[in-house]
């Protein structure tokens, strides 16, 4: 994307003709004022915490102790949290938990703008009701869905037994190897809508010339999707895919709420993990330490994420 | 229920006349306590309720004077929906009765659910925004006595005598030799089960099982005949029922996480991995994997979750409140048509007893309740503490009359003078199965008085026991990584 | 494919080979509907059922005495469950409607700059702004607690409006800044030559054209206040400022859980984003369409 210049900058002084910094800003400084209210926000609620975090994860807070007698360990907290078997379990739930939600959202919402795509009627009460569960609140859905998977009884467990498939309900939630699948098919249920709003937009600027020469050309459905369609969807697609995975990795309430990190820490990821260490546990130091790794990884992950928008927007124009 | 002879009676009623005489004399320091602990049992219950009056005003009167003017701020446990109408009746009275009774004093109260209040305490601490008094589970107190933002206070401050109150209780309110709160309400579980399902699972329906090896037995009857639960264990991590419910049968086998049991702990040595306590790991574990007896959801699944299963005819025995008894009540008044007769047959199918002892006969149970504690003025949202207002209201919410009808369904009075009043007499008469709850109460087992303690109880445990019925290790792994997490969470570290 | 297969294949374009795709997608759409529906459908079942009632196993799919008696409690105004429920209402109507306004006045600037102005730092503030969507809000609980401490918002629904505004700013931002992006530029220099500041035309010209990215960014900022939950648990504690889903936790008590009420309480609190959202949908996706899209 070309930035919009010219006219738009407030003329140049007369003087000598200085590139400093400070000359620069000052210039600018009206165009600042547009900028100022965000970045202050910005500022006052994450500059603070940012610092404190870090502070903080020094330390450790027995619990016998007030928080303002911490006592310093250096990069203790580090250590205990890298060597523990219960990190790199955690770390393989959030990876899988990331990772699959994402995927399959992504795709499911995607095939669903597909299918979309082409007019028929009630097209638009079908779209309507596939919106609805990005738009209700989480923690109502952790409960619906929490009631649905009960083991004891829940609606598919009554339904496979009535049926006769099965003769107990299915452990959905209660069992180590199933619990995380379990609670992704409800992550899917909630966030598939966002990424077929943002495919179902991006379908819409498809140019449709395009795609009637290609079938006048005689390509396939197929040929045309993955020739034409896909193509233009590259920019969006990459947008939605990191705005989704960044969704996922801090998704707390589906997790924290129907399993509470359980059974046997089957289903914490890190951020359910960090919060039952700070909340539950009252292990401020080692939760902030734990914040802090976090910090590092996702901004690594930002680092990409940033430079895929940018590169993504100067692709656009090009594509 | 038995009578007893004219000879006991008399001279039971003879002591209790007598210290309800000196009760009302209200002398502020006795040596005895007003009721005689050794002879606690449903029937010793019965014969003291009634026979004693108080004056909360004028006792009360006599701490803070009644048109005292001030301000307070005070967050307790509340009761919400899910509580018997009863007891919300009871809440409300409380205010009412306390702000006409000290009109001048602006009161501003808060109520907070279970899970909740130890959460937003902790948090509003951190901010210095806590309230002045704060009415807290008796899990949470020592780790803010330790950290020291309560000031010490006991029941001779508001007016009572620490021989009022439970012995256990003003053990778990006392910190390295200070007293910092007073007991409200005490409470013990018992034993529940639906006496029909014992019936058509060929068990004796009016029986309680008499161990827990015969819990297990049951359990497994239960379920192999009629194809239901049988016990309703739960294992959620981070809920406060958890302990609750494992304790009394950890204990009951002779095992614990230190000596709390022992008449003297002094929470030395670690037991949680001893032989006796795998032995009632054990018994969880052959409950849930070998028989499959119970619910399958034990391990997401708090108390409130075993309560439909229960009140479904879907479980056979759990431990319980004696509130459950008051919210079918309450569920059964508000159905209609069909759902009330099925409500009303699980009612009367209803059946209370004594929790099961170990192998060795050991009885115990958790020795639950909350105490109210006044805060440190620098903690407080504000700055300040309005002392005499505080201890008026915590005088009036641990007098007899009060501590009684604040835990008419689901609990006792802190004050043992509570047992004594008219209206023990109306609870027990109107509320089944409460003398045996009440009967429970010598058993009580409280938690260790340690700061660590919430973080045992509510994430050592159950993890401990989410280990070994997942399989994830087997029974004594599972023991041994709980006694190591607890190690070292007393020595200060670990993840 | 050789031309006369195509011109076949063209000729029966409504035959056969197309319907594949078509059967497919209608099964995976019926699958989709399934999918969404059905936990929907069960929430209001649940809801319509006496207490007593929901507790049945095996479940009743329909229940034998349909009631709305759990609807009647949540919104009547003389029973405290409704007194309750209709104030978190009102608060989650407060803080949602507060966070919307604001972040759409500080977000519109924002991005206009970052669209026309070049200025040291630009980039950099540009991408900082977009960094704060990577942490996890968990994280921030206690600093920010401590934060609202110092600035006197403890308690006060003050707080929860500014730490949702740093919730929405940046794909706000983003949002906004793609669609002015695609305002021909020549426009604002019209108005300009012919007299207009800066600001005049931003605000004249530029704005109206806007709408559309507003109303999205209206609609997302007030989405996502409406249903945030940890951050209003852990900052409220008085009943009366509590907020929707906050609230809805109340119906869990310690011994027992009124799933009706619980159901019906989802519902309810569901219904004003729902209907929200279909109505402004329509300026939502033209808003991706331009905004995000279109490049």
């Amino acid at each position: 994307m070309t930035i919009a210049t010219g006219e738009a900058e407030t003329p140049r002084r007369s003087g000598p003709a200085r590139s400093g910094t400070a000359r620069r800003v000052w210039e600018h400084r009206a165009d600042y004022a547009y900028v100022t209210p965000a970045i202050l926000v910005m500022l006052i609620v994450i500059a603070y915490p940012i610092y404190y975090t870090i502070d903080l994860s020094f330390y450790t807070t027995p619990p016998s102790l007030q928080l303002k007698d911490k006592i310093f360990v250096g990069f203790d907290n580090y250590k205990a949290i890298l060597t523990s078997d219960v990190f790199w379990r955690v770390t393989v739930n959030t990876l899988i938990w990331t990772l699959a939600s994402t995927i399959l959202s992504f795709t499911l919402g995607f095939a669903t703008a597909l299918a979309l795509h082409a007019d028929f009627i009630g097209r638009g009460a079908l779209r309507a009701i596939l919106i609805i569960p990005w738009v209700i609140s989480a923690v109502a859905a952790s409960y619906i869905w929490k009631w649905i998977y009960h083991s004891d009884f829940g609606v598919i467990g009554a339904v496979l037994v009535e049926l006769g498939i099965a003769d107990r309900p299915p452990n959905f939630i209660d069992s180590v190897g199933t619990v995380l699948p379990s609670l992704i098919v409800v992550n899917i249920w909630r966030e598939f809508p966002f990424a077929m709003i943002m495919m179902t937009a991006g379908l819409q600027t498809v140019p449709d010339q395009l795609l009637r020469a290609a079938q006048v050309d005689g390509a396939s459905a197929w040929q045309r999707f993955w020739h034409v369609t896909f193509p233009h969807l590259r920019n969006v697609s990459t947008v939605t895919v990191l705005l989704l995975a960044v969704a996922n990795f801090n998704s707390f309430i589906i997790p924290w709420i129907m399993t509470g990190g359980g059974p046997s820490n089957a289903s914490h990821i890190w951020i359910t993990h960090i919060y039952e260490l700070a909340f539950g546990r009252q292990r401020w130091g080692v939760a902030s330490a734990y914040s802090v790794l976090l910090f590092i990884i996702l901004m690594t992950l930002g680092y990409f994420y940033v430079r895929a928008l940018a590169g993504g927007e100067k692709k656009g124009r090009g594509a | 229920m038995t009578r007893f002879t004219l000879g006991g009676g008399a001279i039971l009623r003879g002591t209790v006349v007598f210290a309800s005489i000196a009760s009302l004399v209200s002398a502020p320091a006795r040596a005895e306590p007003p009721v005689d602990l050794s002879k606690w049992s449903p029937e010793y219950v019965r014969s003291i309720a009634g026979t004693a009056e108080f004056d909360t005003a004028k006792e009360c009167g006599k701490v803070t004077p009644l048109d005292y003017k001030g301000r307070l701020t005070f967050w307790y446990q509340g009761v919400f929906e899910g509580d018997p109408d009863l007891l919300r009746q009871y809440y409300k009275d409380f205010f009412e009765t306390f702000r006409k009774t000290y009109p001048n004093i602006q009161l501003e109260d808060q109520a907070l659910t279970y899970n909740d209040l130890l959460d937003k305490f902790r948090t509003a601490l951190l901010g210095n925004a806590a309230p002045m008094a704060v009415r807290l589970q008796i899990l949470g107190g020592t780790e803010f006595a330790s950290k020291g933002y309560l000031q010490p206070l006991k029941p001779e401050d508001v007016g009572w005598s620490t021989e009022d109150f439970w012995p256990g209780a003003m053990k778990a309110v006392t910190w390295d030799g200070v007293t910092y709160g007073i007991p409200t309400n005490n409470e013990t579980m018992a034993f529940i089960w639906n006496a029909d399902i014992f019936k058509r699972a060929g068990l004796d329906p009016n029986k309680a099982p008499a161990t827990w090896d015969d819990v297990v037995k049951y359990s497994k009857q239960i379920h192999d005949k009629l194809g239901i639960a049988g016990y309703g264990l739960v294992a959620r991590k981070n809920a406060g029922n958890t302990p609750y419910r494992f304790m009394p049968q950890l204990w009951g086998y002779g095992g614990g996480v230190f000596d709390e049991a022992s008449a003297n702990p002094t929470y030395k040595q670690i037991q949680l991995n001893s032989a006796a306590s795998k032995r009632a790991l054990q018994a969880s574990y052959d409950m849930y994997v070998r028989d499959k007896s119970v619910p399958v959801s034990a391990l997401t699944n708090q108390q409130a979750d075993n309560q439909p299963l229960f009140l479904g005819g879907q479980l056979g025995m759990m431990i319980s409140h004696p509130s459950d008894y008051n919210v079918m009540l309450d569920l059964q008044k508000k159905a209609t048509g069909t759902d009330k007769e099925k409500a009303q047959t699980v009612i009367d199918n209803m059946r209370y007893g004594l929790i099961p002892t170990g192998p060795d006969g050991k009885r115990a149970v958790v020795f639950g309740g909350s105490n109210i504690h006044i805060l440190k003025p620098e903690y407080v949202d504000g700055g300040k503490v309005d002392e005499p207002a505080a201890k008026a209201l915590i005088c009036f919410w641990t007098s007899p009359e009060w501590s009684l009808k604040m835990a008419y369904a689901g609990s006792n009075p802190g004050n043992l003078n509570g047992f004594k009043t008219k209206w023990m007499k109306e609870r027990l008469d109107s509320i089944k199965f409460l003398d045996v709850t009440t009967s429970m109460l010598p058993y009580g087992i409280p938690f260790p008085a340690l700061p660590q303690s919430p973080e045992i109880m509510n994430i050592i445990v159950p993890d401990m026991l989410q280990n070994a019925l997942t399989g994830a290790m087997t029974v004594d792994q599972a023991a041994d990584d709980a006694a190591k997490k607890v190690e070292d969470l007393m020595g200060g570290g670990g993840l | 494919m050789s031309a006369t297969a195509e011109s076949a294949a063209r000729r029966t374009r409504r035959g056969k080979p197309l319907d594949w795709w078509r059967w497919g997608g209608r099964i995976f759409l019926g699958f989709m509907l399934l999918y969404t529906a059905v936990p929907m459908i069960w929430m209001l079942l649940t809801s319509i059922k006496s207490g007593f009632a929901a507790m049945q196993l095996p479940p009743q799919w329909w229940p034998a005495e349909p009631t709305l008696a759990s609807y009647q409690k949540l919104l009547d105004p003389q029973n405290s469950v409704g007194r309750d429920f209709l104030h978190f209402f009102w608060n989650s109507l407060v803080v949602s409607t507060l966070t919307t306004i604001l972040g759409v006045i500080v977000a519109v600037p924002a991005a206009y700059a970052f669209s026309r102005f070049t200025f040291p730092g630009r980039n950099f503030l540009f991408f900082a702004v977009l960094l704060r969507n990577m942490f996890p809000a968990v994280i921030f609980l206690v600093p920010l607690f401590i934060l609202m401490r110092w600035l006197g918002l403890v308690n006060t629904q003050g707080s929860l409006v500014l730490t949702y505004l740093t919730f929405g700013l940046p794909l706000a931002i983003w949002l906004l800044k793609g669609f002015f992006d695609n305002i021909p530029i020549q426009l604002e220099q019209a108005a300009r030559i012919d007299g207009a500041t800066r600001f005049q035309a931003f605000v004249r010209i530029v704005m109206p054209l806007s709408v559309p990215g507003i109303i999205a960014t209206a609609i997302y900022s007030f989405i996502g206040a409406w249903n945030e939950y940890i951050y209003a648990y852990t900052f409220l504690n008085r009943n009366e400022q509590l907020t929707l889903p906050v609230g809805i936790q109340r119906f869990f008590s310690e011994n027992t859980t009124d799933f009706p009420g619980l159901m019906a309480a989802s519902f309810i609190m569901s219904v004003p984003v729902v209907v929200l959202f279909l109505v402004l949908q329509r300026y939502f996706v033209r808003a991706l369409t331009e905004g995000a899209v279109k490049h």
